[in-house]
């Protein structure tokens, strides 16, 4: 085995492209419009979104469609095209009690205020296969009229301000008004803002993040202990920015969101064991995975994050592009690396023949070599 | 909606309408051959989505939503118009049409006409999607 300069690939490359286009944009199906792909595979669409970081159906749409469903690779189109965009405003402070609620349960507590809305979800319904051949004929009859709805069917007060007022809530508001972290701008790094914490996990890859939390409870951190879910919502919340002559703020529209209240027993030799804490998490799209562990985590983060890994663990660990994009990369021509390798074994070979005894060992950090 | 809107009411519901409404509207404005100018855009970005969480009372940048900007000048006035989105011509031509209202021209009413049309859509839109999942709420029984 031996290494040379070489030159070549380009040719192979264009044909590997030229394959999957082909395959993609011709197979023997039918195309598969934008709107097909929002309206039947809209969790992965809002999936992308989050995780590109990009608010926009049609594009994580487009996205998935060129990805060939990969969602991870879809996310990644997706920033990409994102950057390449102008800023044209940072929004007033979007207020999630102002969310039109389209499903709201809270599994900690019978009446919260406000109803039980189950909305669309299939979380009570058997997994059985369905294996249509064709679009199930439409319902004769649409919906039933409904009665007259109030403003807190549809916008429910939220169950931690019920735990606020039965005095059950250690108050951790802050005083002050932090800017938040811009994680697009500044990669976040330990020790860091909640505000960095919190967009971190907004876009981090679901299953990393998942994994994470089943990890602080299940594994060796034990970050997470009280796993009960104050409530779950999706909804639609008004998306502002001032009007650049009169300085009023002006609704935009709306964008659909996740939002989780995950409750925490305090019992720590310094904290309130009268009271309990609450972890918030809030992202684009339907993602009610993704916002139960960004809750857990971010009361956990509060608690342990300075002392233990986990703050390092959310910031770094979790984006789906950084982690994908290293694992991809081991696909890439490492000839010369792996030649490193096999002489350094041939040595030790030659060494070892010739009497000598091994040096002893010193243990590199996992992932040093790559 | 009866009352005057505010500029903010009207650039809100501008910013719902149907791309076709407001183009042909838009359309109907500028044909008197009134002179208008394009100050900005229509250009295409984003939004930051900043959010005030509930637990800390924090802020914290939640991600980009798509959004186009546009701002023209008609007959000595100023119209602005952003819109969720990546439609170039119907930002453009929301534009225009705050600028119609804005410089009081002929068709300042149809536009004012028109914002009441989304609203009432709008309205309309949410009475069906409650009739939908209005349904899903949960009525429990106390046993006894």
């Amino acid at each position: 085995m031996g290494y040379s300069g070489a030159r070549g690939g380009l040719a192979a490359i264009l044909a590997a492209e030229d394959l999957v286009r082909h395959a993609r944009d011709h197979a023997p199906a039918p195309w598969a419009p934008t709107g097909q792909i929002t309206a039947r595979f809209r969790l992965a669409v809002d999936r992308v979104m989050g995780e590109g970081g990009l608010y926009h159906e049609p594009t994580a749409a487009a996205a998935l469609r060129q990805a060939e469903g990969d969602t991870l690779e879809a996310a990644h189109l997706v920033r990409a095209y994102r950057s390449t965009l102008p800023r044209l405003a940072v929004s007033e402070p979007a207020d999630p009690d102002e969310m039109t609620v389209l499903r709201r349960i809270v599994p900690a507590f019978r009446d919260p205020g406000g109803p039980q809305l189950l909305g669309r979800t299939t979380d009570y319904t058997g997994r059985l296969l369905e294996q249509p051949q064709a679009q199930p004929d439409s319902p004769a009859d649409g919906p039933e009229p409904a009665p007259e709805r109030t403003a807190e069917q549809r916008r429910p007060g939220r169950f931690l301000d019920l735990l606020r007022k039965m005095d059950l809530v250690a108050d951790q508001r802050l005083r002050d008004d932090p800017d938040p972290v811009d994680i697009t701008r500044t990669p976040a790094r330990p020790p860091a803002a909640r505000s960095a914490v919190l967009a971190s996990m907004a876009r981090a890859e679901t299953g990393g993040l998942v994994g994470l939390w089943y990890r602080s409870i299940l594994g060796p951190d034990g970050d997470v202990h009280e796993v009960t879910l104050g409530e779950v919502r999706h909804g639609r919340i008004p998306l502002r920015v001032r009007h650049p002559h009169t300085g009023n703020p002006v609704r935009l529209g709306e964008f659909r969101a996740s939002e989780a209240e995950a409750i925490e027993n305090l019992d720590g030799a310094d904290e309130d064991r009268s009271k309990l804490d609450v972890g918030y998490g809030l992202c684009f799209g339907h993602n009610e995975r993704k916002v139960i562990a960004m809750a857990n985590l971010d009361i956990a983060n509060r608690r342990f994050g300075r002392t233990g890994p986990l703050e390092q663990l959310l910031l770094l660990t979790t984006d789906g592009l950084d982690s994908t994009g290293f694992l991809e990369h081991l696909k890439l021509p490492h000839y010369v690396t792996f030649r490193s390798i096999v002489e350094r074994k041939q040595a030790v070979r030659a060494a070892l023949d010739a009497g000598e005894e091994p040096d002893e060992r010193v243990a590199e950090p996992f992932g040093k070599e790559c | 909606m009866t009352d005057a809107l505010s500029r903010e009411q009207r650039c809100a519901l501008l910013a719902e309408a149907e791309r076709d409404e407001l183009v042909a509207l838009a359309d109907e404005c500028l044909a008197d051959g009134a002179p208008v100018r394009v100050l900005t855009g229509p250009v295409v970005g984003v939004v930051v989505a900043q959010v005030r969480e509930p637990v800390l009372a924090e802020r914290f940048l939640l991600g980009d939503v798509l959004a186009c900007r546009a701002e023209v000048e008609l007959s000595g006035r100023r119209g602005w118009s952003m819109r969720l989105g990546d439609d170039r011509a119907a930002t453009l031509a929301a534009a225009v049409l705050d600028a119609e209202v804005e410089a009081a021209r002929p068709a300042a009413g149809r536009v004012d006409d028109l914002c009441h049309t989304v609203a009432r859509r709008r309205t309309e839109r949410e009475a069906a999607e409650w009739a939908e999942i209005a349904p899903t709420i949960v009525e429990f029984e106390e046993l006894t």
